[in-house]
């Protein structure tokens, strides 16, 4: 058991979670894209478009243009993830002390790394919450929600909310502890499962997000970058560069080239010139 | 099935290189060209693949808050697609069909498809506001590109896309019809001027190609002589063509294979006169496809291209306007502001030609479609495009008292006096910005001899 879930599981879902992305990722980014489908206005320096790009994905800057409301509830959540992700790699490492290095006394930084790790988990369970709320009371974007979309809410809730009861004195989980079974992950020197059943809990459920993310709508986070990209490509200028290579295969013969089974036949009409 | 437009018969597809699929066969026809389609267009499957259903695009579409019909939000429209995308093409959709919103191919499916697909004016507006750049016309481009395969188009958009195919203009006219328009054009200017305006038709050693919308030769007379008068006054040297009267390319709206097929006549056009620049009147759509998918399409292009706004406003100043008496507008096609980004020039031009220029809210990228877009024009759909225009009407009714509506595009030209005659506004008229031009602009009284003798053509 204890090998099950606490080595085979681990390194499974993390290499499902970054071979699936990275897949899906390189599937999409494979395929041509046969015309400009420039969004205009679009920013014609490639500082102007990653800057655009980063404004979406540190502000979520298009959602707050269009909806402040909604974008308020997802920008906390993204925000609180975010901080979580990096709370989780610095605090374990450094055992919560991690502010000691910006100068703080360590009974000070562990105080603050936990005031900081509870607000955000705070932040992400209410803002989750209010995500699920959304969903449900607009019945617009209730008609148009399907499962799936209530599970990835509930998961990411139960994650958040089973990391909260960590620091409940009934729960409490040996940071020192999971610092050597991480570590020992990392390093290939797998160590035991730190003594805490909320943290099997905790541990689990997250293992099940990374085995889930590839193949889930929470690719979203990944899809952005693919469409917004496309949209942001400058216009062709004319008359075209010399020695330019063609989009795609459908600029010189045609999305039906050598396509038999697909019904249609290279067209021959009268009147052409 | 039934959608609210005559589909295409058997025959009229045939004419234009489109077979029929038996009834048996549909299912598996239609998801063979999805799965031609996933490798063919980068945007089709990431754009299929990210929609998280936030509800964001409802606001967007004009469609959806014309209609009130909750399958034209821009992600249930969509989403009928994606429904099968994911049954058919993820496994997990495979595994877990109701928890990922898998849909079951069938006969229900297909007219949601037929129907919803060409309720969309494919403006782009969802685009601007989807969290994750999803593009639901594209998606809806690829479906109706699905659909036409299947043997299912509208009888509209079939039977302009042959006259597209057989004459090289959507009206369908030969080059005599196209020489006699011509002279009756240049009497009419030469009534209102006195003097000797020329429209050429396939002038040989012509500088410029001039492409306009061939309703220009019929419905919207004022814009081609605008645009005469404009170049007369400029001394451009310009020809129409008579292998391509038409800026216009319907392929876009349906098949692409006809959208390569018309778009690689602009350059047989070209090289018949010995263009060196082609230059697109007043047409959305067109003036989208000849920019931005000319290249993607039919590969190279050896010459200019340019959109006669863009060609006017650059030399504005060499242009003596009288300006109008009027309150105008402008209405920016959608595919001039997010499709192609012209945004500047058409306003430019209306202020130098009215007194009173006034903006509609809102505008530019963000301006709401006119419901003509995409080849919806056929008369079946006036009820339904009149719904489609109601964000529009809105609009233009906060601006009244108005006396102009400048809307530099054929379809817009179409739907948008039918629009406004709807929702009680039938004394403000609707017209191009080339016409505007036309009957501001001080002509000189010198006749201008063309190509003269100094060589100084306008480039």
């Amino acid at each position: 058991m204890e090998f099950l879930f606490g080595v085979m599981l681990p390194y499974t879902a993390f290499t499902v979670f970054v071979a699936g992305t990275v897949l899906r990722a390189a599937g999409w980014l494979k395929t041509p894209v046969p015309f400009q489908l420039t969004l205009f206005p679009v920013p014609g320096s490639i500082q102007g478009k990653i800057r655009s790009l980063a404004l979406d994905f540190f502000f979520c800057a298009s959602l707050f243009r269009e909806d402040k409301a909604l974008w308020l509830r997802v920008w906390l959540f993204h925000l609180s993830l975010g901080l979580i992700i990096a709370g989780h790699v610095a605090g374990i490492y450094y055992l919560r002390e991690q502010f000691v290095l910006v100068g703080l006394a360590p009974g000070t930084s562990r105080l603050l790394s936990k005031l900081l790790g509870g607000t955000a988990g705070t932040a992400m369970v209410l803002s989750l919450g209010a995500l699920i709320v959304g969903r449900i009371i607009n019945p617009v974007v209730r008609k148009l929600s399907v499962p799936e979309d209530f599970f990835n809410l509930l998961l990411l809730s139960a994650i958040a909310a089973s990391g909260i009861f960590l620091y409940l004195p009934v729960f409490h989980v040996d940071l020192p502890a999971v610092r050597s079974y991480m570590g020992g992950l990392v390093t290939f020197r797998p160590a035991s499962l730190p003594q805490s059943p909320m943290f099997l809990v905790h541990f689990l459920l997250v293992n099940i997000l990374l085995l889930y993310f590839p193949f889930s709508r929470l690719l979203h986070s990944v899809g952005y970058f693919v469409n917004r990209s496309v949209l942001l490509e400058s216009p062709p200028t004319y008359p075209t560069k010399e020695g330019a290579a063609p989009r795609s295969a459908f600029a010189s013969s045609g999305r039906h080239a050598g396509l038999h089974a697909s019904g249609r036949e290279p067209m021959d009409m009268g009147g052409n010139p | 099935m039934n959608p609210p437009f005559h589909l295409a018969k058997k025959e009229d597809l045939k004419h234009i290189g489109i077979g029929q699929v038996d009834d048996s066969a549909i299912k598996a026809r239609t998801l063979k060209l999805m799965d031609e389609f996933r490798k063919f267009s980068r945007s089709f499957s990431a754009m299929l693949e990210t929609c998280t259903r936030c509800g964001t695009c409802a606001n967007a579409c004009h469609s959806y808050l014309g209609t009130d019909d909750f399958n034209n939000i821009p992600a249930a429209r969509a989403g009928y697609l994606r429904a099968i995308f994911t049954r058919y093409f993820t496994w997990y959709g495979r595994l877990f069909r109701r928890f990922s919103g898998a849909r079951e191919f069938d006969d229900d499916t297909l007219c949601s498809l037929v129907s919803y697909f060409y309720q969309c004016n494919a403006c782009r507006r969802c685009a601007l506001y989807c969290p994750f750049g999803i593009d639901t016309a594209e998606i809806v481009l690829a479906g109706r590109n699905i659909l036409t395969s299947l043997g299912l188009a509208p009888s509209f958009i079939v039977s302009i896309a042959r006259n597209e195919i057989l004459t090289g203009n959507n009206t369908g006219i030969l080059k005599p019809a196209i020489i006699d328009s011509c002279s009756f054009l240049e009497e009419e200017l030469r009534g209102e001027t006195g003097l000797d305006i020329k429209i050429p038709v396939d002038k040989p050693d012509s500088e410029i190609l001039y492409l306009p919308s061939s309703s220009e030769l019929f419905t919207n007379v004022d814009t081609l002589m605008g645009a005469a008068k404009v170049f007369h006054h400029l001394g451009v040297d310009w020809t129409l063509s008579s292998v391509m009267l038409e800026a216009a390319n319907y392929g876009l709206h349906f098949d692409l294979e006809i959208l390569k097929k018309q778009n690689r006549r602009m350059r047989v056009a070209a090289a018949a006169v010995g263009a060196r620049k082609v230059i697109q009147g007043e047409c959305g759509h067109g003036w989208r496809v000849a920019r931005m998918y000319s290249e993607g399409a039919d590969g190279p292009v050896n010459f200019q291209l340019e959109h006669v706004l863009d060609f006017v406003a650059a030399r504005l100043q060499r242009l003596s306007l009288s300006r109008l008496p009027i309150r105008a507008t402008l209405h920016d096609s959608c595919n001039y502001g997010r499709g192609t980004g012209l945004l500047d020039s058409p306003r430019l031009l209306v202020r130098a030609c009215v007194e009173e220029f006034v903006e509609m809210t809102p505008n530019r990228e963000r301006n709401f479609c006119c419901g003509g877009g995409s080849g919806l024009l056929m008369d079946e759909m006036k009820d339904l495009r009149m719904q489609l225009g109601k964000m529009k009407a809105g609009q233009i009714k906060d601006l009244q008292p108005l006396d102009y509506v400048a809307a530099p595009c054929a379809s817009c030209k179409a739907q948008l006096p039918l629009v406004l005659k709807h929702y009680g506004m039938g004394d403000t008229a609707c017209g191009g910005v080339m016409d505007l031009l036309g009957r501001a602009l001080v002509m000189d009284n010198e006749r201008r001899i063309e190509g003269n003798a100094t060589g100084n053509h306008v480039k």
